[in-house]
């Protein structure tokens, strides 16, 4: 509905998710939550639960065990949705790229919107992110975003999108 | 017939700041059962500091091990690398590091005091405690550049030095920060909201400390004697005014006051190491290759890091072993869990400074 546009604008909630990083980021991204550098001026709060969430911050190079978790998070949020990749490792594998159990940089696995350089990046840039984010949440539809690589399948019921089965293959991996 | 429920916790929660997921066996809101699952951020780093990484490289990357405690990662693999090359360091190398690595021990004991704030509901203190680790934080950007993974320790000596402008802030700064913690401390001891949350809570008991193998505060908080900065003499930690921090309850509470007084410990020997620092180069030229077998013992944050690096005379190494304090730390973890109620949990947990990543490395 276009009544809620502005709002969503207002008061992005973001979800926090660590796939393999070594922390340097996300401390970093809770020190631009306090009060210094103060991210909740723009409306913003750390929310744990995806089906809240419009701002998807993601952290570290995907590690083996995280890329279910990642996608299936990322399938949980609700459209319209930003994805930003936290940091040099999430962007592109960074210090981790080619390790052998790292999937290097999430853009393998899911649409990245924005990209934060820097090892670690600074509260600064990631506030910037933020505010650019705003920006594309804004001109984005309700369209269903699809992750690149699925471990379920999107079908159609009754000629629209459904996210139903998206996780259930994750449910099996899960089981071993 | 006794009837239990099992409630997971993670690997995604948002008192949560890294995956890892517990199962608790509970009793109505008794935990009776704890079983954790921490490898979720396995990447691999220590094979690819065998095989993609020369020597020289190492210490970066294994500073990127965590984020939290990246100087003192550096600074192992650093110390073993130069007794494997015959090099040992001049003294103002040697202060210019320990600055570095107790600045770190602040700021991460300040994270968690915040963190354990946050998971027993106090967001207003977490908030508060968050706004006087800047202080620290800009201490760092301005000695090393950077605010977290500063890089700063290198195979020979340190990056950057030390200038008298820099030394005023650092004064100041701590000033500021002594005040501040001086402050928290008769908070946390006299309020009484917070005293509910943390005294008695979570108790490690100093048998259970010895037997499961605690380290660090943890330890501490028990009453356990035990920290590498005295069992080690890699570093002149006495000469600069360390004093152990004991507690005896072994509670969240006593684990907070342990990480507030060595914050104000720490402070006392930065400006020591500041006001006696003395001079000299701070990069020398280091000779060879490493070859042989190295042990060292660091204190980080959280407890003893150990590494073990074994060269054979060329580039690469031949081994690099890394026990973080967590991995140690985590049988007595899952004994505090057993017995105290599934609300405490998150806070429980935070009062452990769990590092996931330093322990999936
Ligand atoms: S970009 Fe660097 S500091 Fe940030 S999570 Fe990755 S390795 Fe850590």
């Amino acid at each position: 509905m276009k009544f809620f546009i502005p709002f969503r604008k207002k008061s992005p909630w973001i979800l926090h998710y660590n796939a393999g990083s070594c922390n340097g980021c996300d401390i970093e991204i809770l020190a631009a939550l306090g009060p210094k550098f103060d991210l909740e001026r723009f409306g913003v709060i750390n929310t744990g639960n995806p089906k809240q969430s419009d701002i998807f911050l993601v952290t570290g190079p995907v590690t083996y065990r995280s890329r279910e978790r990642l996608v299936e998070l990322y399938s949980q949020i609700p459209e319209p949705k930003v994805v930003i990749a936290v940091g040099s490792c999430t962007t592109t594998g960074g210090v981790f790229r080619g390790m052998y159990n790292v999937e290097d940089g999430i853009d393998r696995y899911i649409p990245v919107d924005v990209y934060v350089p820097g090892c670690a990046s600074t509260p600064q840039l990631i506030i910037d992110a933020i505010v650019k984010a705003l920006d594309i949440l804004e001109a984005k539809s309700k369209e269903i975003e699809k992750p690149f690589k699925l471990f379920g399948a999107i079908e159609t019921i009754g000629n629209k999108l459904s996210r139903l089965n998206m996780a259930k293959k994750v449910e099996l991996h899960e089981k071993n | 017939m006794k009837k239990t429920i099992q409630i997971p916790l993670g690997s995604q929660h948002i008192s949560l700041l890294e995956p890892i997921r517990f199962k608790f066996e509970c009793e109505n809101e008794k935990i009776i059962g704890v079983d954790a699952d921490v490898g979720f951020v396995h990447r691999g780093v220590e094979l690819a500091c065998t095989r993609s990484f020369e020597f020289k490289q190492v210490g970066y990357v294994v500073a990127r091990v965590c984020g939290l405690c990246a100087i003192t990662h550096s600074l192992s693999y650093t110390l073993a690398v130069e007794k494997l090359l015959g090099y040992v360091a001049n003294d103002r190398i040697k202060y210019l590091r320990m600055l570095m690595v107790e600045l770190d021990r602040i700021h991460s004991h300040m994270l968690c005091l915040a963190h354990t704030a946050e998971n027993a509901g106090f967001e207003a203190l977490f908030m508060q405690i968050m706004a006087d680790r800047e202080l620290v934080m800009d201490l760092q950007e301005a000695i090393s550049g950077n605010r977290v993974q500063f890089d700063f320790i290198a195979i020979g000596g340190v990056n950057r030095d030390l200038t008298p402008e820099l030394s005023a802030l650092i004064h100041k700064n701590l000033e500021l920060l002594s005040d501040k913690i001086d402050t928290l401390l008769g908070l946390f001891d006299n309020n009484w909201s917070l005293s509910l949350k943390y005294k008695g809570v979570g108790v490690l008991t100093l048998d259970q400390a010895y037997t499961y193998n605690a380290l660090g505060p943890l330890a501490r908080a028990a009453g356990l004697a035990t920290d590498v900065r005295v069992e080690t003499s890699d570093f002149p930690y006495e000469a600069l005014g360390y004093t152990m921090v004991l507690e005896s309850t072994g509670d969240i509470h006593a684990r907070n006051f342990v990480r507030l007084r060595e914050i104000l410990n720490s402070i006392a020997m930065c400006r020591n190491i500041v006001d006696n620092l003395p001079s000299g180069e701070i990069q020398e030229k280091t000779k060879g290759k490493p070859s042989g077998e190295a042990v060292v013992r660091v204190e980080a944050p959280r407890g003893e890091l150990f590494y073990l690096v074994r060269g054979n005379g060329q580039n690469m190494l031949e081994r690099v072993r890394i026990k973080t304090p967590t991995f140690s730390a985590i049988p007595a973890m899952m004994e505090v869990f057993k017995g105290s109620e599934y609300a405490d949990a998150p806070a429980i947990l935070a009062s452990f400074d769990p590092c996931m990543s330093c322990t999936a490395k």
